[in-house]
């Protein structure tokens, strides 16, 4: 049987790679009686999600982070054509 | 046919894509002026080559391909030395969130009735950036590539030049110790409320 510090490492792992396949029934036999343990899987889950509408904010706000406008001129000035 | 994409005027890349390859690269490497640094060698960089830019892909995607591999550049660069003390320096955290017999102490704690619910909140987002940059820095980089530019295990152990199974606790220790700065957050966060 696994411990749940065992299982915390393995759900990262299932996330990273294909494990065997014992080792995935382990886990769901795991997490089927482990509440913590479930709650840590979609914890898990719900972060990797939410690096995803991260990156669609970063395409749609228009100033998520702004670039200082000194660099701005300092790039520009790179930037024109000779 | 596939529609050909044409460049604008470098004059007009700062205006028109600063910002958004400034928050692209911040998001990865979490420190302002190396950010600037990638975009304006990005931009330069792309003032050299393009003419061989052949409009395949619009010029926001060709603009950050290249900034994706000074990114990738600069963390190579910065974690070149192999793998150090840095992977054991805080496996006391976790360790210190199970008993002797490796159950949870107090484990995680509820975070919301709906998850789905987090996701559409702003704020909940920001905390979630912010813990990714409080990451110590080869996990930051490790998760940055895995959930922001979904590389696989072997693309990113060979930019960190780690092994898999180094790799896989990279990614392990880097989830964990961010799921629990996410609690912290926002459970106080709604404390505040």
């Amino acid at each position: 049987m696994f411990k749940c510090q065992d299982i915390s490492h393995l759900i990262s792992q299932s996330m990273d790679r294909q494990l065997p396949w014992y080792i995935r029934m382990g886990i769901k036999f795991h997490v089927m009686m482990c509440r913590l343990c479930l709650r840590y899987q979609k914890q898990l889950k719900l972060i990797h999600l939410s690096f995803a509408e991260l990156e669609k904010q970063y395409d749609t706000d228009t100033c998520h982070a702004c670039l200082p406008e000194e660099v701005k001129n300092n790039i520009r000035k790179k930037l024109e054509t000779p | 046919m596939a529609a050909s994409h044409q460049l604008s005027g470098p004059e007009t890349w700062v205006d028109t894509y600063g910002d958004y390859l400034y928050s692209f690269a911040l998001s990865r490497v979490h420190d302002e002026s190396t950010a600037q640094d990638l975009v304006q060698e990005t931009l330069t960089g792309a003032l050299k080559t393009r003419t061989g830019f052949k409009g395949k892909a619009s010029e926001k995607t060709w603009l950050t391909s290249i900034l994706k591999n000074k990114i990738i550049d600069f963390i190579r660069k910065k974690y070149a030395e192999p793998m150090a003390a840095d992977i054991n320096h805080d496996i006391t955290d976790i360790n210190d969130e199970f008993d002797a017999a490796g159950h949870w102490k107090t484990g995680p704690a509820q975070w919301a009735a709906n998850p789905e619910e987090l996701l559409a909140q702003k704020s909940f987002l920001e905390i979630v950036q912010k813990c990714l940059s409080q990451l110590p820095g080869k996990q930051a980089a490790a998760m940055s590539l895995r959930e922001l530019d979904g590389k696989s295990t072997q693309a990113i152990c060979k930019v960190l030049n780690i092994s898999a199974t180094n790799c896989w606790v990279l990614l392990h220790r880097a989830r964990f110790l961010m799921r629990k700065c996410i609690e912290m957050n926002w459970l106080n966060h709604e404390d505040d409320k």
